[in-house]
């Protein structure tokens, strides 16, 4: 009787864990293709697909609109390496980049894109929100 | 005269379900009371510091089916079970003077078949499993016990799991790597969650067993009769 509860337990929270993967297994492809795009796009379409308090951001420290910011900003085009997500927050890695997203009511946008890992510290990025 | 019979029958059959359940019924109401009072606070504290981490505010039903809100769910859950489970267990071995939360300070252990009427000492009112003898009786000797620690561990493994990915999510939020099953459980956020929890458990059971001896509560099964001596043990008002 112990056993078979322990088995239950086991298959509920494998069934949890299943869940889990299988919800952000639904949302990588398009999170890859925003982020995998994201560096060759025009000014505009980049600004397009910025969250909006990444273009605050953007637009505050630099004093100019985002599109002229964006115009100046060249990241690097790599291939998708890998890609992460974990309820409405997203993260690809790319060839020589790694990209950060999030899910808005208007489908996925990026937070933060030309990052650089630290180890254990949050990500250096040239481009990022708040 | 019969047609009022009938109509204040049913009735009276509810109120005494009611009174006869009355703890059960209660607490199970308070419960979900207090789960939907989480439930909106817990959400207006998540868009707060959505909104400071500069992401969208979520919807209440998006919230509640978010690991964030199961993590702080079965965060209690898990201790609320493992402080009842060890009590259970615990009161079989140790015992405290004076404490009725406690037996007699002699009788430490199972306890023999007579004083727990099982297998040959059962009586005509005895569940079945007590009276068989065999490894049914075994496990119902210890099922309380076996199923308070079985819902502990279940939602201890469901915190482990929805912490896991409210823990990535948060990750992410700050620009940082998400991390596997496994490293999450060395994490200080894991045990921070799980520890806090435990201490006040542990406080709150020793305590009881400790001020039950000085203290009363006229009427209450959990303390002594008013009257009753303070070195009395094991004995219920």
């Amino acid at each position: 009787m112990f056993r078979s509860r322990v088995g239950v337990g086991t298959a509920v929270l494998a069934a949890a864990a299943l869940l889990l993967a299988g919800c952000a297994d639904l949302e990588q492809p398009e999170v890859e293709r925003i982020a995998s795009t994201f560096a060759a796009a025009d000014p505009s379409a980049r600004c397009a697909v910025l969250a909006p308090a990444t273009v605050a951001a953007v637009e505050a420290a630099r004093s100019e609109s985002c599109v002229q910011a964006m115009a100046q900003l060249s990241l690097p085009e790599g291939a998708v390496v890998s890609s992460a997500v974990w309820g409405d927050q997203a993260q690809v890695q790319l060839v020589g980049d790694t990209v950060f997203l999030t899910r808005t009511s208007t489908g996925w946008k990026v937070t933060a894109a030309g990052c650089r890992s630290r180890g254990d510290a949050p990500y250096s990025c040239r481009l990022e929100g708040p | 005269m019969s047609t009022t019979a009938n109509t204040s029958s049913p009735r009276s059959g509810v109120r005494r379900v009611l009174h006869d359940n009355g703890l059960g019924i209660v607490f199970g109401v308070l419960f979900l009371l207090m789960l939907g009072g989480q439930a909106v606070s817990g959400h207006a504290y998540f868009n707060d510091q959505q909104i400071s981490e500069g992401v969208e505010p979520v919807s209440l039903g998006h919230y509640l089916t978010s690991s964030s809100f199961a993590v702080d769910v079965v965060e209690n859950w898990q201790s609320e079970y493992l402080q009842f489970f060890l009590y259970i267990f615990a009161t079989v071995w140790l015992v405290q003077r004076g404490s009725s939360e406690s037996k007699e300070v002699d009788d430490v252990g199972p306890e023999s078949e007579r004083d727990q009427r099982i297998g040959p000492y059962a009586g005509p009112g005895s569940p079945r499993w007590a009276r068989t003898g065999d490894w049914r009786t075994v496990v119902f000797s210890r099922s309380l016990g076996l199923v308070m620690g079985g819902i502990f561990l279940l939602s201890w493994g469901a915190q482990s799991v929805a912490g896991w990915a409210a823990f990535n999510a948060e990750q992410l939020t700050s620009r940082q790597d998400p991390v596997t099953w496994p490293a999450y459980l060395g994490e200080p956020e894991f045990w921070n969650r799980t520890t806090q929890n435990w201490q006040s458990e542990m406080l709150a059971v020793g305590s009881m067993a400790v001020l039950g001896v000085y203290l009363r509560q006229r009427g209450s099964p959990e303390s002594k009769p008013v009257g009753a001596a303070h070195a009395d043990t094991g004995e219920t008002g």
